[in-house]
């Protein structure tokens, strides 16, 4: 058991893996105030994302090198031309900021549908199937977990350079992980169930019992792990990025942002800070309403 | 138990070997090896001398079996960079990574048992809450962001610890508070889970009934209960931070593994970065082993399963 | 000032930093470099650090006075060229290795015959492959016969080739039996971690000259540090007494700080940017003249030396440093600054729709990025590839580069042939493969006629621009930023002279 429920945080696995299958139960939204505030927050950066073109104040490109860190609106020196200052170019920091949630946002949720397909896939097959099958999926779960993921992402995008495609399959290939112990967990119980059973029974297609009876079942464990899972993605893009090794210039990334500012941090702060704030929002509110998740499809909630 | 074992033991060996060929794999992913072997201004008979040297030109499973041979031995041939063993570079480095990994763990346990179980004895009070808040803020808190803040404070503030470098215990402090905090929640999470079973246990109920004090029942009762799985957290763990330890050691330039093999990949030293890749899955192959056999002979239900 | 610091820092606190005292009475000094040194051997590595290292640990021949422009004798006393060809050198006498062994006649014979066997794959073949063979003339003088006339002889004499002991190799690639390589310069090798620290401490028994004195300092203790900000951080907190390399910005706030002295200096390295135009050019496009003279006009150099890099950078139109010898920028074409030109090249290059390209480099990044807006605006797609300089090197000699950031710091040789011909003159790193160029800078190479060399390399230079072959920019100062009581010079061929440095009461 311990080879499989060890990711970032194996007892969220572990939880979840245990956690009965059921259906989300959409009443009790209200007794959770964490699932509130921080779905609230992810959908208005969403929000921010896709409107970024008409929100964003000037072309999150364009530089003006004679122009260069100017300070945000609540310094002495800083300007409402640029609310949140420009950066060590002279483009506008609210507008980087803003294009920046794009980034983030995307390699977040692509990365994740890619790992999700595969873990699903993965985790049914075995969940379902059982015996050699199942030796299968958990065998290459456990080589995957036993891979150092940081270094070999930083070594296959030193390799074939970084881009936000590079970027996104990257991680949709590695972390993959969670999805398959949680979903082979369920499936397996799921299958045992009487009405599984008796679908067979009747003759019922192995597809069609997977893809009618057992993953329906498994959707609100799949919501959860996939709001973990996007957090994990988010910073890891912002770690390779830290490190040189992710999204290249001049796209706003907030990680690239994040790494760009970061030798002009003891003396200008608000540099390095507004997009450390922004990123660590995100994740919070992504986390958060992940935790809020967790609870309503726990059966007895929290404790 | 014997055939237990003997399985955990078979399966550990298939992971490690099926490890290696992706390690190995790795340095095919550049295609040209001979080129990265020959390096600058390589003639064509500079390639073709690497080639047969390194026997470039045999069936890749043959060169697989080769290295893989060597490696066994303990060789992990050339830095393609510093033109030296691999070997000795890893010798050189692993100390300093091993030092910072047992060093956030201790952090990383040292706040997560106390809050654990405060958590959990005041369930779903404001206590809980704030300790649930504390770890989240854990995991949003890029590690490198928060990192940068402490030598910020401490180094250049405070003028309390180095910034950078790795040459006393005091060097080792700011990096192994990062990391420690950033795997805090995870032991947090085990901890309160463990101590609200514990705590509902019969024998806990019993002892408190004999009129025990509290702290008594929780510290010599509960708490050690609780602290069973957190062992096999540990290890898994420890074989994590060591390979989690990437961008930590680059940041304070603290010269251990993980700062070898960022190198290695700004470099394109694969002969280093296959061997960093697959020490740290064989460290965590091996620990989760250890964790598995010291689970099995703690709970006896899993010798038969 | 365009560049506005707000200065959190004062805020914070930081203002009250001051170094540490500690190193003034150990008499220390603790230095950190950005990239890490492959090699402990000057003949195995390109890294400014390798050179550095090199002078300090190493002696050559000769010594140029950066002054007066003489050469001055160091481990030579004499010279004298025989004919064009034959260069004969008088040994000092009493001079010995960090081991205690005395230098002799053989010990110069073994070290350049090493180097100048291209089998030995010295990284840099320029350095010695002008020299066809070494013989000892006696126990304190040898004779070096040239492949041909090599005006520059002395030139690498006095930078590159530092005298190691005889024997001291047992293979090629520089492999050797020596825990740490030993020299006769006035510090030695205490500690050497590959990719950790470096510790110097002085040579008690060196034998100073005019040109080069006796260390002051017990010991110099040499980090990598990859992170600008680890680097400020440690100087800030009294972790490191010098660094060298900042970028402008950087520099100006360090400035600002009690404790922290900042010097800039201009120096010989030239930031330009080379298009592979070779046959085996990953991007055709780039062999389309309208194509590179677009890219000239695109990009706004004058703003980017003076906004970004600062003080003590001037702007170049030839691949090549302005005071060495054959240098010039007369007659060349130069492309001003002018995105709408740049525009109508592309679309009458048949790139109007736009272009991409990928770009390498390993420095100053933040230039690189300027670069990447310069071309976007006009059309141009840039995909950048920022990696360490040795696999950039590797890269670029696959010729699989296409547009390369370099900055060149000819090895501080004020003589063309240790820039331009590097880049066109047919070597591995030479991304166009004219074989007129190549011709030229050749013949300039070997012609002993001073007035014959200039005309040859000012054709090779208008040849460069007219085609426009490269992206000349700029020259690049360099920042030292060091600890307040810290004595010292700087070069503008970057080289510390750890020998020179004190600590002031």
């Amino acid at each position: 058991m311990t080879d499989l429920s060890n990711s970032a945080d194996p007892t969220a696995t572990a939880e979840l893996a245990e956690t009965p299958p059921g259906r989300l139960s959409w009443s009790r939204l209200s007794e959770h105030p964490s699932l509130l505030i921080g779905g609230g927050i992810v959908v208005l950066m969403i929000l921010i994302a896709i409107f970024a073109p008409l929100l964003a104040p000037h072309d999150p490109y364009a530089q003006d090198i004679t122009n260069r860190a100017v300070p945000p609106v609540w310094f002495e020196a800083g300007s409402w031309e640029h609310v949140l200052g420009t950066d060590q170019l002279g483009r506008d920091y609210l507008s980087r900021l803003i294009y920046g949630a794009r980034v983030s946002l995307l390699i977040g949720f692509a990365a994740v549908s890619i790992a999700s397909v595969i873990g699903t896939t993965l985790g049914l097959l075995g969940g379902y199937f059982g015996g050699r099958v199942d030796m299968v999926v958990t065998f290459l779960t456990t080589i995957r977990l036993s891979l150092p993921i940081i270094l070999v992402a930083l070594a296959v995008v030193a390799v074939f350079g970084g881009s936000i495609t590079i970027v996104v399959i990257v991680l949709g290939v590695l972390k993959w992980d969670r999805f398959a112990v949680v979903v082979r967990a369920t499936s397996s119980q799921v299958a045992r169930m009487e009405y599984v059973q008796s679908a067979k029974a009747a003759g019922a297609s192995n597809l069609y019992i997977i893809t009618r009876e057992v993953l329906p079942n498994l959707t609100p464990q799949l919501i959860v792990i996939a709001t973990i899972e996007i957090a994990s993605a988010i910073l890891m893009e912002a770690a390779l990025s830290f490190l040189g090794l992710g999204v290249q210039p001049p796209t706003p990334s907030w990680g690239l942002m994040i790494s760009e500012a970061k030798s002009y941090m003891f003396f200008s702060f608000w540099l390095i800070s507004i997009p450390g704030i922004a990123l660590a929002t995100l994740v919070f509110a992504i986390n958060l309403a992940g935790d809020g998740l967790r609870d309503l499809v726990s059966p007895d909630g929290r404790g | 138990m014997p055939i237990y074992l003997a399985k955990r033991f078979g399966l550990a060996v298939l992971v490690a070997f099926c490890v290696s060929i992706l390690a190995f794999g790795l340095l095919r992913l550049q295609g040209n090896a001979a080129g990265a072997l020959a390096g600058e201004g390589a003639s064509a008979e500079d390639l073709a001398i690497i080639v047969e040297t390194y026997g470039l030109d045999r069936p890749l499973i043959v060169q697989y079996a080769s290295w893989l041979g060597d490696v066994l031995r303990g060789d992990f041939g050339t830095s393609y960079f510093f033109k030296s063993p691999v070997s000795d570079l890893i010798f050189d480095k692993i100390g300093n990574t091993v030092i910072l990994a047992i060093m956030s763990l201790t952090i990383a346990l040292a706040i997560s048992i106390p809050l654990g179980v405060l958590a959990a004895v005041f369930s779903g009070s404001w206590i809980d809450r704030l300790c649930s808040l504390v770890s989240l803020l854990g995991q949003a808190l890029p590690s490198f962001f928060l990192a940068l803040c402490l030598v910020m404070l401490f180094a250049i503030k405070w003028r309390m610890l180095p910034a950078s470098g790795a040459e006393s215990w005091r060097h080792f402090i700011l990096p192994a508070v990062t990391l420690g905090y950033y795997i805090t929640p995870p032991f947090m999470r085990l901890v309160r889970a463990g101590m609200i079973d514990a705590l509902s246990n019969d024998y806990v109920r019993t002892a408190r009934a004999k009129g025990l004090p509290a702290h008594r029942v929780i510290l010599k009762h509960a708490l050690r209960n609780a602290l069973v799985p957190v062992v096999g957290l540990v290890t898994v763990q420890l074989g994590l931070l060591i390979g989690g330890s990437v961008v930590i050691e680059s940041i304070f330039a603290l010269d251990g593994l993980g700062y070898l093999a960022y190198q290695a990949i700004g470099y394109r030293d694969f002969p280093v970065l296959q061997a960093v890749v697959l020490l740290l899955s064989v460290v965590y192959v091996v620990l989760t082993l250890l964790s598995d056999i010291v689970n099995a002979w703690l709970d006896p239900r899993l010798r038969v399963s | 000032m365009t560049f506005r610091t707000t200065l959190a820092g004062a805020s914070l606190g930081l203002l009250a930093a001051l170094p540490g005292a500690a190193q003034q009475s150990e008499n220390a000094v603790r230095f950190a470099y950005g990239q890490t040194l492959e090699s402990p051997d000057p003949y195995f590595t390109t890294l400014r650090l390798g050179v550095i290292l090199g002078r300090n640990v190493w002696d050559t021949l000769v010594v140029r006075n950066l002054e007066t422009g003489e050469f001055e004798p160091l481990l030579a006393t004499e010279w004298e060229w025989v004919d064009d060809t034959t260069l004969d050198l008088t040994l000092r006498e009493g001079v010995t290795f960090h081991d205690g062994s005395t230098f002799e006649a053989d010990d110069v014979v073994y070290t350049l015959s090493y180097a100048a066997d291209p089998a030995n794959r010295i990284v840099s073949q320029q350095v010695a492959n002008w020299i066809e063979s070494v013989e000892k003339t006696g126990e304190h003088s040898v004779r070096i016969t040239t492949t041909g006339p090599t005006p520059a002889a002395l030139e690498f004499v006095s930078s590159q080739l530092a005298i190691m002991p005889s024997d001291h190799y047992t293979g090629p690639g520089g492999t050797t039996d020596a825990d740490l390589p030993i020299g006769t310069g006035p510090f030695r090798y205490a500690e050497y971690s590959a990719g950790g620290e470096i510790v110097l401490e002085r040579f008690e028994d060196y034998t100073a000259t005019d040109a080069k004195s006796a260390a002051s300092l017990d010991r110099v203790s040499i980090r990598t540090i990859p992170d600008q900000q680890t680097q400020i951080a440690e100087l800030l907190s009294g972790g490191l007494d010098l660094t060298m390399g900042l970028p402008k910005d950087q520099a100006d706030q360090l400035a600002q700080m009690p404790g922290v002295e900042v010097q800039s200096g201009e120096t010989m390295r030239i930031v330009f940017m080379q298009i592979n135009t070779s046959d085996d050019t990953p991007n055709p496009a780039l062999q389309d003249v309208r194509v590179r003279r677009a890219l000239n006009h695109a990009i706004d150099k004058a703003a980017i030396s003076e906004n970004l890099v600062g003080e003590g950078s001037n702007t170049i139109d030839t691949v090549c440093f302005i005071d060495q010898f054959g240098c010039t920028d007369e007659g060349a074409t130069s492309y001003p600054f002018d995105p709408d030109k740049a525009r109508a090249l592309l679309e009458e290059a048949g790139y109007g729709d736009g272009l991409t390209v990928e770009l390498y480099a390993y420095r100053e990044r933040h230039i690189s990025e300027a670069v990447i807006n310069y071309l976007s605006d006009v059309g141009v797609n840039v995909k950048l590839n920022f990696m360490q300089p040795a696999a950039m090197r590797d890269a670029m000699r696959a010729r699989e580069v296409e547009l390369a950031q370099n900055a060149w710091g000819s090895y501080s040789i004020y003589d063309l042939s240790a820039s331009t011909p590097v880049y066109f003159g047919g070597q591995p790193d030479d991304n166009a493969l004219d074989s007129e160029l190549i011709e030229t800078l050749d013949d300039a190479g070997k012609s002993m006629d001073t007035e014959e060399r200039k005309t040859l390399y000012r054709q090779a230079l208008q040849r460069i621009a007219d085609e426009a072959l490269a992206v000349p920019m700029f020259t690049l100062p360099v920042y030292y930023a060091g600890a307040e009581g810290l004595s010292y010079e700087t070069y503008p061929d970057e080289i510390l002279r750890f020998w020179e440095f004190s600590w002031s009461e």
